[in-house]
């Protein structure tokens, strides 16, 4: 009898598939080499100094607690409403489906000119200023825009991750005396425990790298609003490499991190 | 008034529904359900744990009515096909769950009670997935039975394990019911369940509550066709010619069958017959007035493990007959050929005296 091994030797390889592959490769290649760039062309101790930096030390600091912040409440809002849009059926449940998913597709810069616009004169800014929230050109404004940027990807993972425990784990749960309230905290929430680790990883990756809208709604200010891609951007526009670079460096390493995380939680998005 | 009442109940939830459906049961009872795949059967016993608002009708459980009882506070169980035992718990803390939140006294006891007459004991410290399906169907069956509640439904519970391992769960089972005296629910696709533990049965299709009566009432006196169909049985229509030593003689299509139920002489009347309850011979036996010979011919042979099914048919009449393959090969027979149909006539029963 022909060993399977010899069946796939001799079998023969579609060129379609071959070609498939080539593709997937070719794209990944250009990916990597860019990817390496950022690391193979600065030198160490231009990075290194960089990092030292007033500039570098702020911006740092400032991207790691909007984040953490905007990270924080985006999983505080992505949880329910991702639970919401997995287990309910309610009367314009495709609408608030599609307007948390658009900024998916929107552009951060329209997403930030539409903040801007809100949180400027209009009733709503009042209402938020009247309790002490000032969004624009602000370092809240930044934890805005961070928050409405990362909130779609984060609802999706969560409503995915819902979709895939079974309600009837939930039913037998209130079966046996428990209220929905109680049923979410001792069932639902611990059987999501992958899918929150994955939306926060992402959240958080979402948060630090959000340019666009932060750039519109909090400005991009020198060492007042400036997070770590704003930092890229100014240093850019200066012709500050060192420092355009380093920055790029750091956020890289969170991203790899972050992907790294998500792929380990083995949840879809 | 009954231990539980479901009167007129309808709910749509689009691809499932029910539609009209009432009946009552007694407190111990064991009904099973059985039906076609998108019968209403699951989302009848959903909507009666409450995870489904009825759009009309009433449950009522111990003459009170729970239509709009929240499911946390109606106490009735369920336990699935897929068991949906909490994956990030051991099988202590699946069992320990409910008792934990409807009455903690004396917790230990009773899940090592229900743990060992349910054959767990030496899971308890084990996560489900480590378990065997027969294992895990226990875990859940020790979950919704240790809490004690007023009714237990399960949906296909059995359907998921091999043959032998059914067989072992529903002794343990009935064994658990009898000695808690519970009220159970249970969808099934397998008679085998119905024959082994209920007292009742109950047909469903499309929504419709076709038939509900005790074993013997739905097994061996289908209502319609269809249940009898789902049962196995075999539904004559014919009309009452004569009366004979207390026998009603009624001709069908032909040849005529006698049955110990009574009916009017002229009545139309449809008879049940049940593929057990026939005997096949080449040659008619010797004519006793207790006994049915009806000529009729071989049209099929199905085998079925142990035993096999035939099909026969006298005249426009069809009629199934489970005989076992020994008695199939001692009689050596072949499609086509002619054999006598032996029914005893406390075996022919009318379901229905005023056939339309």
């Amino acid at each position: 009898m022909q060993s399977l091994k010899e069946k796939r030797r001799t079998g023969k390889i579609g060129s379609f598939k071959v070609g498939l592959i080539i593709v997937s490769f070719i794209v990944t290649a250009v990916l990597v080499l860019a990817i390496g760039a950022l690391f193979m062309v600065p030198d160490i101790k231009d990075v290194w100094e960089s990092l030292k930096s007033d500039e570098m030390i702020f911006s740092l600091k400032l991207s790691l607690w909007t984040g953490l912040l905007s990270t924080a409440l985006v999983m505080v809002f992505s949880l329910p409403i991702g639970y919401t849009l997995s287990r309910f059926q309610f009367v314009g449940k495709g609408f608030v489906k599609t307007i948390i998913d658009l900024p998916v597709a929107f552009p951060e810069l329209v997403l930030g000119l539409c903040l801007l616009l809100l949180f400027g004169n209009t009733f709503v800014g009042k209402i938020f200023s009247s309790l002490g929230f000032q969004f624009v050109f602000t370092t809240q404004g930044i934890v805005a825009a961070q928050f409405f940027t990362a909130l779609p990807y984060a609802c999706r993972i969560m409503k995915s991750t819902f979709d895939y425990i079974d309600p009837r784990m939930e039913f037998v749960s209130r079966s046996l005396g428990y209220s929905m309230f109680e049923t979410f905290m001792n069932v639902s929430l611990p059987l999501a425990k992958n899918g929150i680790l994955a939306s926060t990883v992402i959240a958080f990756a979402r948060c630090i790298g959000t340019f666009g809208t932060v750039l519109i709604l909090a400005g991009g200010t020198y060492m007042k609003t400036e997070v770590l891609p704003i930092t890229l951007y100014l240093n850019i526009s200066y012709g500050n490499m060192g420092m355009a670079l380093t920055s790029g460096i750091v956020l890289m390493v969170v991203s790899f991190a972050a992907i790294y995380i998500f792929e380990r939680t083995e949840v879809s998005l | 008034m009954s231990f539980l009442s479901v009167s007129d109940l309808h709910i749509n939830l689009g691809e499932f529904y029910l539609n009209g459906v009432s009946f009552d049961l007694d407190k111990g009872d064991y009904l099973t359900i059985i039906g076609p795949t998108g019968a209403g059967k699951t989302i009848l016993l959903e909507s009666l744990v409450g995870f489904w608002m009825p759009d009309q009708g009433n449950i009522y459980l111990e003459n009170r009515d729970i239509t709009t009882e929240l499911p946390e506070k109606r106490n009735i169980g369920i336990v699935y096909q897929d068991y949906a035992l909490l994956s990030h718990f051991t099988v202590y803390k699946n069992i320990e769950y409910g008792l934990k939140k409807k009455n903690p006294k004396g917790m230990k006891e009773k899940i090592h009670d229900i743990a060992s007459a349910l054959y767990i004991d030496h899971l308890l410290h084990r996560k489900p997935a480590t378990l065997s399906g027969g294992e895990q169907q226990r875990v859940a069956l020790a979950r919704a039975l240790v809490v004690e509640p007023k009714m237990l439904l399960m949906d296909e519970p059995f359907s998921a394990l091999d043959p032998q391992t059914r067989r072992d769960t529903r002794t343990l089972l009935k064994k658990a019911i009898a000695e808690r005296n519970t009220t159970v629910m249970h969808v099934t696709h397998d008679l085998g369940d119905a024959w082994t533990l209920a007292n009742k049965v109950a047909v469903i299709r499309d929504g419709l509550l076709l038939q509900i009566g005790s074993l013997e009432e739905v097994f061996k006196r289908p209502q319609t066709p269809f249940v009898a169909g789902f049962v196995g049985a075999t539904l004559m229509e014919g009309t009452v010619i004569d009366h004979d030593n207390g026998l009603s003689v009624v001709n069908v299509n032909g040849f005529t069958v006698r049955t110990l139920d009574p009916a009017d002489i002229g009545a139309k009347v449809k008879l049940a017959v049940r593929p057990e309850d026939i005997i096949v011979g080449i040659q008619p036996s010797p004519n006793t007035s207790a006994q049915n010979n009806i000529q009729a011919t071989l049209s099929g042979i199905m085998y079925e493990g142990k035993t096999s099914l035939l099909s026969l048919n006298a005249g426009e009449t069809f009629f199934d007959v489970l005989v076992t393959n020994h008695s199939l090969e001692r009689l050596g027979l072949t499609p086509g050929d002619t054999v006598y149909a032996m029914i005893k006539s406390s075996n022919v029963r009318i379901v229905n005296s005023n056939v339309n």
